[in-house]
C-alpha cells in the first residue's frame, strides 16, 4: 500500500513524525467504527490519529471500502490497481459511497463536503482525494475514461498503428489496455508460425499512453495546449522485457510523468498480463510542443463545461458510459 | 363486477412464522407471549409481550442481524430496512411462493402493493440521537427510508419490482385493513389484476412500550393471562410485530393461472367515530356503520356471517364498545355468529393487525376451522348474548367477517367467504 502513497500528490514532501497519544475511548470508538473491517484497517486508522502521516491512509480508505463491498467482489480489491472503479467494478451505489464516506469522516475527523465526491470514480480517486485533503492540498482532476472511439480522436497515431484499447488519465498518470488479436499485420512475420508481440511495439504502445498523458491528462503549462503534431520520442533507458505476449493477452499498461519542462517529458511506464510482468522502462522522453493559439478551455478539456448552463452535450458523462460499455 | 380471491399467504408472527405453524397455534390455542426480556427492569411495569421467534433483530445496526437460514437478504437491501422490513420482507417470499408467482407474474403494471406499518421508532430514536450526538451529517444515509411510516412498501415495492398502485395506510390499528379494503377496491374497479397486502410492525421495546403512557397496555406478569379479550379481569392489550403478506388476484387471473385459492374478499366497509383521539365511541358506533356497509357491500345479511375476527384488544372499553357494535347487528336468534378475538394468542399488532388477522380468516375458511378466543376465565357480562367461542370449533365457516379499528375512531369490517 505504502508504495501507492508515494506516487499520489505531493508525497515528495517528507512527512513530519510528530505522534500525539490517542486517549483510551477515542480508541475505543475507533475501534467500534471498524469493527467489520479488517484488523490492519483499525491499526492504521490509529497510527494516523497517532502521527497524523498521510502513508497510513490509504490502508484505512481501502478498508473500509471493503467492508462496504459484497464478499464476492472483495476479492478485487486485494490486488486493486489504482483503476479499479467504484461503480462498474466494485458495485458500489451512490448511497454506498455516502456510507463510506460517513465511516472515513468518524474514523479520521475530516469533513468532506457533496461536491467533492462527484469526481471520485476510482480506488486510486479516493486515495489520492483523502491524502489531499490531510495535506491541504488542493484537489485533483478527476480521472478521465477514453474509449477508443475518443483515444482515436485524440491521438496523431491512428489504426492498425495505435495500440491502446481503452484508457484512463488522471492527474498523477495513465493506464490503458490493449488486446493483442492476433491481426496486427506485423504478426505474420513476427515470427514464422509463432506470432510474437514485438518488444519495440511495446515499447511504442507505452509511448503511445504518454502521448494520450500529454493530450489529456495534466497540463504542463496552465493555459497552454500540447499540439498534437509536435510529440515525437527522443530516448528510453533502463528497458526490460520479462515475458512473451501472444495474440489473447491482455496487455496493461500504464505511465507516471516523472519530470516535465518544455520540450521534455519523462515518464516511467511498464506493462503487466494479469499479475505477470511484461515490460518495464525505467525512462520514455517525448518531446512536445504548445499549440500557437490559446487554449480554448472547452475544447482542451471538454468536461470543464459539462453541465453548465448552455454547455450542450455534458461531455464527460457521455465518455464514461461509452468506456463503461466498452 | 370481477370477484376477488386471496391466493397466497405468508406470516411471520409470534404465533408461527409459516402458514403451517399458525394454523396449528390458532387450532390448538397456543399463545406467542412471554415474559420479555427488554422489560425486565423495575421502572418498567409492563412485563409481558409477543414477540416473534427466531430473529435476532433488536440491534440499531442491520448488519448485527440474524434471521432464519431459508432467507437471504443483501446488506445493501437491509440497510434501508427497519426490523418489521425484513419480517415483511420474508412474509412476501412465502407469499410468492404459497401463490406460485413468478417474478414476471408480479413485476408488471398490473400488480401492486398496499401496505401498513407504523414505521421504526426505535431506528428513527437511533437516527435522531445520532444526529444530535455526531452531526447532522452523519445521519445513516438511508436511515429515513428504514425508520418512517412507508418504509415497508419503499423497500417492498424497490427490492421486488412492483410497477402497479403502490402506497401506505396510515389508521393505527386499522391500517392494514384499509390496506386491504383499497385493494379489493382497486382490482374490482379494474385498476390492477393483483395486489399484494401487507402488515407489519417491529413490536420492540420501543414500539410497544409509549402505549404505556395511555395505559393501554396489560401489567400481567404471566403470559397466559395478559392478552385475554372479553374476560371481566382484562386490563390491556400485549404488544406483538411481525409481519403478513396476503396475494389478491382477480377471477380472470386466478383462471388464467391455474392456482387453487383460500377464500373470496366480497366487501368491505369503513366509518368513524368523530368522537375520541384516542378512546373508541362507548357505543361501538362508527364499527357498527362499518359492519353495515361492509355487510350490503358484499350483499351479506347478518345471518349468513359465521364467525367473526373481532378487533378486540384486551382493553377495557374497546372490547366493550366492540361488543355493544355487534349486538346491534347480530340481533335476532338466527344471527349468532361464533365471535373470537385471535389478539388473545398473538397480541395487538398494531397496523399489522387487520392483515394477519384476515389472513388467520382466510386460513380459518380453507382449513376448516373457527380459532377459539383463549384466555378466558370469567366472561365480561356484558358479552351476554353473543356466541363468543371458548374453544376452536371444527367446522368451516362459510362466511367471515374481521373487524379493526384505529386511533381517531376509524373502523374497517371486511367480508370473505368460502370460495364456491
Amino acid at each position: 500500500m505504502s508504495e501507492v502513497v508515494h506516487s499520489s500528490q505531493g508525497s515528495n514532501r517528507p512527512f513530519p513524525i510528530t505522534t500525539k497519544p490517542v486517549a483510551p475511548e477515542d480508541e475505543a470508538a475507533v475501534r467500534e467504527s471498524l469493527k467489520r473491517c479488517s484488523p490492519s484497517t483499525f491499526e492504521s486508522a490509529i497510527q494516523f490519529r497517532k502521527t497524523g502521516n498521510p502513508e497510513h491512509l490509504p490502508a484505512v480508505v481501502i478498508g473500509v471500502i471493503e467492508r462496504f463491498v459484497e464478499p464476492d467482489l472483495r476479492t478485487k480489491l486485494k490486488d486493486a490497481d489504482d483503476d479499479l472503479r467504484l461503480i462498474e467494478d466494485l458495485g458500489i451505489d451512490s448511497l454506498t459511497m455516502m456510507e463510506i464516506v460517513i465511516l472515513v469522516e468518524d474514523v479520521l475527523q475530516m469533513s468532506i463536503n457533496n461536491d467533492e465526491l462527484r469526481n471520485l470514480r476510482t480506488v486510486g480517486d479516493v486515495k489520492t482525494f483523502i491524502d489531499c485533503k490531510v495535506r491541504g492540498l488542493p484537489l485533483p482532476k478527476p480521472t478521465k475514461f477514453l474509449p477508443i472511439e475518443q483515444i482515436a480522436a485524440t491521438m496523431p497515431v491512428q489504426p492498425p498503428f495505435l495500440f491502446l484499447n481503452e484508457a484512463s488519465v488522471s492527474s498523477s498518470g495513465a493506464n490503458a489496455k490493449y488486446k493483442i488479436s492476433g491481426q496486427e499485420f506485423f504478426l505474420q512475420g513476427h515470427f514464422k508460425d509463432n506470432p510474437v508481440m514485438p518488444a519495440s511495439i511495446m515499447l511504442e504502445a507505452l509511448g503511445q499512453l504518454a502521448v494520450l498523458f500529454l493530450l489529456e491528462g495534466l497540463l504542463p503549462e496552465p493555459g497552454k495546449a500540447v499540439n498534437p503534431q509536435m510529440i515525437f520520442f527522443t530516448g528510453c533507458e533502463g528497458v526490460r522485457a520479462h515475458r512473451v505476449c501472444k495474440p489473447g493477452d491482455i496487455l496493461t499498461l500504464s505511465i507516471k510523468p516523472k519530470r516535465m519542462k518544455i520540450p521534455l517529458a519523462t515518464f516511467e511506464g511498464s506493462i503487466r498480463v494479469g499479475q505477470e510482468k511484461a515490460v518495464i522502462a525505467e525512462e520514455i522522453t517525448l518531446t512536445f510542443g504548445f499549440m500557437e493559439v490559446p487554449a480554448q478551455p472547452a475544447v482542451a478539456n471538454g468536461a470543464v463545461n459539462a453541465g453548465e448552463p448552455g454547455s450542450g452535450e455534458p461531455v464527460q458523462p457521455e465518455a464514461v458510459r461509452a468506456a463503461t460499455s466498452a | 363486477m370481477p370477484r376477488v380471491f386471496i391466493t397466497g399467504l405468508g406470516f411471520i408472527t409470534s404465533i408461527g412464522n409459516d402458514a403451517a405453524a399458525v394454523s396449528t397455534s390458532l387450532r390448538e390455542l397456543r399463545h406467542g407471549m412471554e415474559v420479555y426480556p427488554p422489560f425486565q427492569k423495575p421502572e418498567i411495569p409492563v412485563k409481558v409481550a409477543a414477540p416473534v421467534k427466531d430473529f435476532q433483530i433488536d440491534s440499531n445496526d442491520p448488519e448485527d442481524w440474524t434471521f432464519p437460514a431459508r432467507y437471504s437478504i443483501k446488506r445493501e437491501i437491509l440497510r434501508g430496512m427497519a426490523p418489521h422490513g425484513v419480517f415483511a420482507w420474508c412474509a412476501m417470499q412465502q407469499a410468492v411462493e404459497d401463490a406460485r408467482l413468478t417474478q414476471a407474474d408480479w413485476s408488471n403494471p398490473h400488480t401492486g402493493l398496499y401496505a401498513a406499518s407504523g414505521g421504526s421508532p426505535q431506528l428513527m430514536g437511533y437516527m435522531l440521537q445520532r444526529m444530535h450526538t455526531q452531526g447532522v451529517m452523519r445521519c445513516s444515509p438511508l436511515g429515513i427510508v428504514a425508520s418512517i411510516a412507508g418504509t415497508v412498501n419503499f423497500n417492498l415495492v424497490a427490492h421486488f419490482h412492483i410497477k402497479g398502485a403502490s402506497c401506505g395506510f396510515s389508521s393505527a390499528c386499522a391500517s392494514s385493513s384499509h390496506a386491504l379494503g383499497y385493494a379489493f377496491d382497486d382490482l374490482v374497479l379494474g385498476r390492477q389484476k393483483r395486489m399484494f397486502v401487507v402488515g407489519a410492525e417491529d413490536g420492540n421495546m420501543d414500539s410497544i412500550l409509549p402505549f404505556a403512557g395511555m395505559r393501554a397496555l396489560s401489567l400481567q406478569r404471566d403470559p397466559g393471562l395478559a392478552s385475554r379479550p372479553f374476560d371481566a379481569a382484562r386490563d390491556g392489550f400485549v404488544g406483538t410485530g411481525g409481519g403478513v403478506v396476503l396475494v389478491l388476484e382477480t377471477e380472470d387471473e386466478v383462471t388464467r393461472r391455474g392456482v387453487p385459492v383460500y377464500c373470496e374478499v366480497t366487501g368491505w366497509g369503513q366509518a368513524s367515530d368523530g368522537h375520541n383521539v384516542a378512546i373508541s365511541h362507548p357505543e361501538g358506533c362508527g364499527l357498527q356503520t362499518a359492519i353495515e356497509l361492509a355487510l350490503r357491500s358484499s350483499g351479506t345479511a347478518p345471518e349468513a356471517i359465521d364467525y367473526i375476527n373481532a378487533h378486540a384488544t384486551s382493553t377495557p372499553i374497546g372490547d366493550i364498545s366492540e361488543v355493544r357494535a355487534l349486538k346491534k347487528i347480530f340481533r335476532t336468534p338466527a344471527a349468532r355468529p361464533a365471535i373470537s378475538s385471535t389478539k388473545a394468542l398473538t397480541g395487538h399488532g398494531l397496523s399489522l393487525a387487520g392483515a394477519m388477522e384476515s389472513a388467520f380468516c382466510a386460513l380459518a375458511i380453507k382449513e376448516g376451522f373457527m380459532p377459539g378466543s383463549a384466555h378466558i376465565t370469567r366472561l365480561d357480562p356484558e358479552c351476554e348474548g353473543l356466541n363468543i367461542l371458548r374453544a376452536t370449533l371444527p367446522v368451516q365457516p362459510q362466511v367471515v367477517l374481521n373487524n379493526s379499528s384505529g386511533f381517531g375512531g376509524a373502523n374497517v369490517a371486511l367480508v370473505f367467504r368460502r370460495a364456491s
